[in-house]
């Protein structure tokens, strides 16, 4: 535990990035820092490392990868005990926290601002829509750290009447996303700074990506002659959809199938019987 | 002092006095968290990190190998990342993360149907 | 067995989803911001008209608004009212920037022309339905 962000720099090391690589010495850096960025006190171009010189890249054996995944999931949810409902890595080996929704803003601001995890990067956010569930919406934020180069993937849930903080103060490029899941799913962004319809058409009925809107939407929309403009009007099939059942003989997915544990009869029922 | 021209990074500009500024930004860093609750894993954490890059500036004399040393960016990146630290500290001393614990989900939350 | 049920039960009735107010915290607060929106609509009639050139007396449009609200007249969820409110308010955004098409207004007042449906037998046939 102590030695946690050294071994957050090992890992980064591990993925064939050389951590002085971003120094002035060589010339090799993330971002092919100009001639310029050099040092001029450097005493000639041969103490230069040209940047074609490549350090070989060897790929991280899963289970190290692992287990510094872990090491980093427990340092988060020691931090945060108060927000994260739990931690777990996905069979492909990917960090995924649980967290409350309450507190979705403050976790994120976390991850941004520590110097040990510096995910910088909203590279995602969408949402999933699980009717079953008691909150049937999961949010889905996945995240990119560039300086360690590392990934993490933060789920929270929430439902159509439950207005989930919106995360533009932390990271600005989330404005599009929400206003998407907004006009999308139906979920509602508190906070946020302009929240409209981004995708679907004005005058538009129903958000789209919810298991309950039928495939077809609701209305179809044709150019009408007579009224000489687009006119919208109830959806209408010649024909129903045709069934498929494409599904296989064979289980696919044994290690989901859920066994259904029947709860016991009350015991004073059976002795009323 | 080796004399710098540029970071060669959009819209951060070369600081002269990035020693002396991560100096006062860590130490101040170590005084906030030291106001925190002293079984807070976060304070411990932070204490212990600050308190390395804090070594780190007083024994590595040259740039360039304190940049190596930190490993993440030049040392305007780290200034940076020192300050967003700073920022986050004050903040979680007023959101208190580590006070009880997370609130359960409702069941079944998390189960894929 | 019977103990793990108990405990899931237990577990079951301590964790129920808590309900958090969106805007409104009652639904005197609900209402009368329904009423406040409801205005907004009603003085805009005049631009909405001009800006759309829609061939409608005041009257129309104004009775057309008053029955877009009445439809979710029977709505009673303080936190569902919330977010009608918030959908109208941007209904509203979109008709008066000139955001929305005419035919995206209008579709409101007309109904469109339709090609008839054969109803005779042959007819249908034709047209191979059914």
């Amino acid at each position: 535990m102590a030695s946690l962000f050294r071994s957050a720099l090992r890992l980064r090391n591990c993925f064939g990035i050389k951590a002085s690589s971003i120094g002035a010495k060589n010339g090799i850096s993330r971002f092919n820092v100009p001639v310029c960025a050099k040092y001029s006190n450097v005493a000639s171009n041969d103490e230069i490392i040209q940047p074609t010189e490549q350090i070989p890249a060897v790929r991280v054996p899963a289970e190290i990868a692992r287990n510094k995944l872990v090491e980093y999931g427990n340092f988060v949810s020691e931090c945060l005990p108060k927000y994260i409902q739990q931690v777990q890595i996905t069979h492909t080996n990917e960090l995924e926290l649980l967290v409350d929704p309450e507190y979705i803003v403050h976790v994120l601001t976390f991850l941004k601002d520590n110097s040990l995890s510096q995910f910088t990067n909203l590279s995602d956010f969408t949402a999933v829509d699980v009717p079953t569930r008691p909150c049937r919406f999961e949010l889905v934020y996945n995240l990119l750290s560039i300086p360690y180069n590392q990934r993490i993937r933060v789920k929270t849930y929430t439902d159509e009447l439950t207005a989930v903080d919106s995360i533009c103060d932390v990271h600005v490029g989330a404005n599009w996303y929400e206003r998407e899941i907004w006009d999308m799913f139906g979920v509602f962004f508190k906070n946020h700074p302009d929240l409209r319809r981004i995708l679907t058409d004005y005058g538009f009925d129903g958000h789209p990506f919810r298991k309950d809107f039928p495939l077809t939407g609701y209305y179809e929309v044709r150019y009408d002659d007579e009224t000489e403009r687009v006119v919208r009007e109830p959806m209408e099939m010649a024909q129903e959809f045709r069934k498929f059942d494409l599904t296989s003989p064979w289980e696919a997915f044994p290690k989901f199938r859920k066994t259904p544990e029947l709860p016991p009869p009350p015991a004073d029922q059976e002795e009323k019987k | 002092m080796a004399s710098k021209i540029s970071t060669g990074l959009v819209g951060i500009a070369v600081e002269a006095n990035a020693r002396h500024k991560l100096k006062l930004l860590y130490e101040n860093l170590v005084t906030v968290v030291s106001r925190m609750p002293s079984n807070t894993s976060y304070r411990t954490y932070t204490e212990e990190f600050a308190n390395q890059q804090l070594h780190k500036l007083d024994t590595i004399k040259d740039d360039a190998e304190l940049e190596s040393a930190f490993g993440t960016g030049q040392l305007e990146e780290v200034l940076l990342q020192a300050k967003s630290e700073l920022r986050l500290a004050r903040k979680l001393e007023t959101w208190k993360p580590w006070e009880g614990s997370a609130t359960q989900p409702p069941t079944g939350q998390w189960d894929w149907p | 067995m019977s103990s793990t049920f108990a405990r899931a039960v237990a577990a079951g009735a301590a964790k129920r989803v808590p309900i958090k107010p969106i805007v409104s915290a009652n639904p005197d607060q609900a209402k009368r911001r329904v009423l406040t929106l409801y205005k907004q609509w009603y003085r805009a009639v005049p631009l909405i008209i001009r800006t759309y050139q829609l061939p409608y007396a005041v009257e129309t449009v104004q009775e057309k608004i008053k029955e877009q609200f009445m439809k979710n007249s029977h709505v009673r969820d303080v936190r569902a009212i919330d977010i009608l409110i918030i959908k109208g308010e941007m209904d509203l955004q979109e008709t008066l920037l000139n955001w929305k098409q005419d035919c995206h207004v209008r579709d409101y007042f007309e109904n469109p022309t339709k090609v008839q449906e054969p109803t005779d037998f042959l007819g249908k046939f034709l047209t191979q339905k059914h």
